[in-house]
């Protein structure tokens, strides 16, 4: 199988991240849920990870990384602390459902929209300069589209929203690995992101950075502290992490991150724009194959169309033939409305440090091959 | 044996106070509090010989990971240190 759904998750992970979650779940017991062996060397691996990820996103503080189901729990945790009923909130035309149904279903919220066409980010900058008026409480912007690898221009944003004193939440999800994220630069009042994507963990981990410890909760529980108060703990991490954590997870999660701290961010980003120029090269010379792409301001993500073919049936059949990509909407409704794209949906591929340049030609000439037929 | 504990509010907050002063050379080492020095329920301290008591503040201090409370403890006896 050629496996291009790594914006879903990396299937492909360094082989240490499955050995670690085994080691986890045959040696170690709950952290901070006791004193003996198998729980202080949970607390020391969990421990471990918040460094790490501290080290990687520039937080100043390893209480700050709090561990979460996924960035979609991450996100919630945001907008739950920094949105009220009846605020309005200004978001870039290319967030993804984990943004934008929070917001909606909190009462009489006003989402405002930045929107630019594809790959221009003084285009985004300047739609943020138009729409972050004294009304917005909060800005949220993903640092990458999910569905076409755009490239938001996040340091721009982030100076913007410090100079109003509105606080940014900044959706890493496709970032997260591969491009340089830091929560002390961009003084974001938070950054979410998945740990089964770019930093290749297993399924069912997530990262919230806080900015500050002025959070609310989404679950209230047992934290192993103050266990006589009947409220949550009013510092970070406890006071998000209510229950057992997902050592398994969070074991695997550290050996992703290491694998990013010693393979570098630049390096991965190098080699899957690498890919997705060759595979645009490739993809250019199919007829009525229209691909959504930039030399510049585009991540490991790139999205197609073939003509009038059904993206999602295409996608079966590529799947039928070895060949994993993501059909239709991606969870992101309001980037294919910003791309034009709503009525269509995309093919979708998005690459790894596992993918090789030989996979892109092959992809291409399947693709090339059921185009035709 | 007389030694000290350095009551924290988190797992968390002792993991880092140890690895404070472990970089320093001091050995620390994190346990559970004992229930009668806990506070408000569960906690965790980081226990360090009797004779890095000083050195060990003066770390924390300067990490800004002041302790808000440290016990000697010596036989099963705790008493909270004036700081």
């Amino acid at each position: 199988m050629i496996y291009l759904d790594s914006a879903a998750t990396t299937l492909q992970k360094p082989p240490e991240v499955a050995l670690a979650s085994r080691y986890a779940i045959e040696h170690l017991a709950s952290p901070g849920r006791g004193g003996h062996r198998p729980a202080m060397e949970a607390a020391a691996v969990t421990f471990a990870c918040r460094e790490a990820a501290a080290r990687l996103f520039d937080v100043p503080t390893p209480e700050q990384v709090v561990f979460t189901l996924n960035a979609t729990h991450a996100l919630n945790l945001a907008i739950h602390t920094l949105v009220q009923p009846g605020d309005t909130v200004l978001i870039s035309g290319y967030e993804h459902n984990a943004v934008t149904r929070p917001l909606a279903a909190i009462p009489n919220v006003t989402v405002k929209v930045a929107r630019a066409p594809l790959f221009q980010p003084d285009a985004m900058y300047k739609s943020f300069t138009e729409n972050l008026t004294p009304e917005v409480k909060a800005v949220i912007c993903t640092h990458v589209s999910n569905v076409f690898g755009t490239i938001l221009p996040m340091e721009k944003i982030a100076l913007l929203c410090r100079s109003h004193g509105v606080p940014l939440m900044i959706d890493a999800s496709q970032s997260a690995g591969s491009l340089p994220v830091s929560l002390k630069q961009t003084g974001a009042a938070f950054i979410a992101m998945p740990g089964h994507k770019g930093l290749f963990g297993p399924q069912g981990t997530g990262l919230l950075l806080c900015g500050s410890e002025q959070v609310v909760p989404l679950m209230q529980g047992g934290t192993g502290s103050e266990s006589i108060r009947q409220q949550m703990p009013d510092f970070l991490p406890d006071r998000l992490e209510a229950g057992t954590h997902n050592v398994a997870g969070i074991a695997g999660l550290l050996e992703g991150l290491r694998f990013v701290e010693r393979r570098g961010t630049q390096a991965i980003l190098s080699h899957e724009q690498g890919l997705i120029h060759t595979l645009a090269d490739c993809l250019s010379q199919i007829p009525n194959v229209e691909i959504f792409f930039s030399p510049e301001h585009q991540a490991g993500v790139l999205s197609l169309r073939a003509g009038n073919r059904d993206c999602e049936e295409l996608g079966e059949l590529l799947g039928e033939g070895g060949y994993a990509l993501r059909a239709g909407l991606h969870c992101a409704p309001y980037a294919h409305e910003t791309a034009g794209t709503l009525e269509t949906g995309t093919l979708r591929a998005s690459v790894s440090p596992f993918n090789t340049e030989q996979e892109m030609f092959r992809f291409a000439d399947e693709l090339a091959r059921l185009v035709k037929t | 044996m007389l030694y000290y504990l350095i009551v924290c509010r988190s797992l968390t907050y002792a993991q880092r106070t140890a690895a404070a002063l472990e970089r320093a050379g001091i050995s620390a080492y994190i346990m559970r509090s004992p229930k009668s020095i806990a506070g408000e329920g569960c906690s965790h301290s980081v226990k360090i010989a009797q004779r890095h008591l000083t050195q060990a503040l003066q770390i924390l201090n300067r990490a800004g990971l002041s302790p808000k409370r440290v016990f000697i403890a010596q036989g099963g006896y705790y008493e909270e240190v004036a700081l």
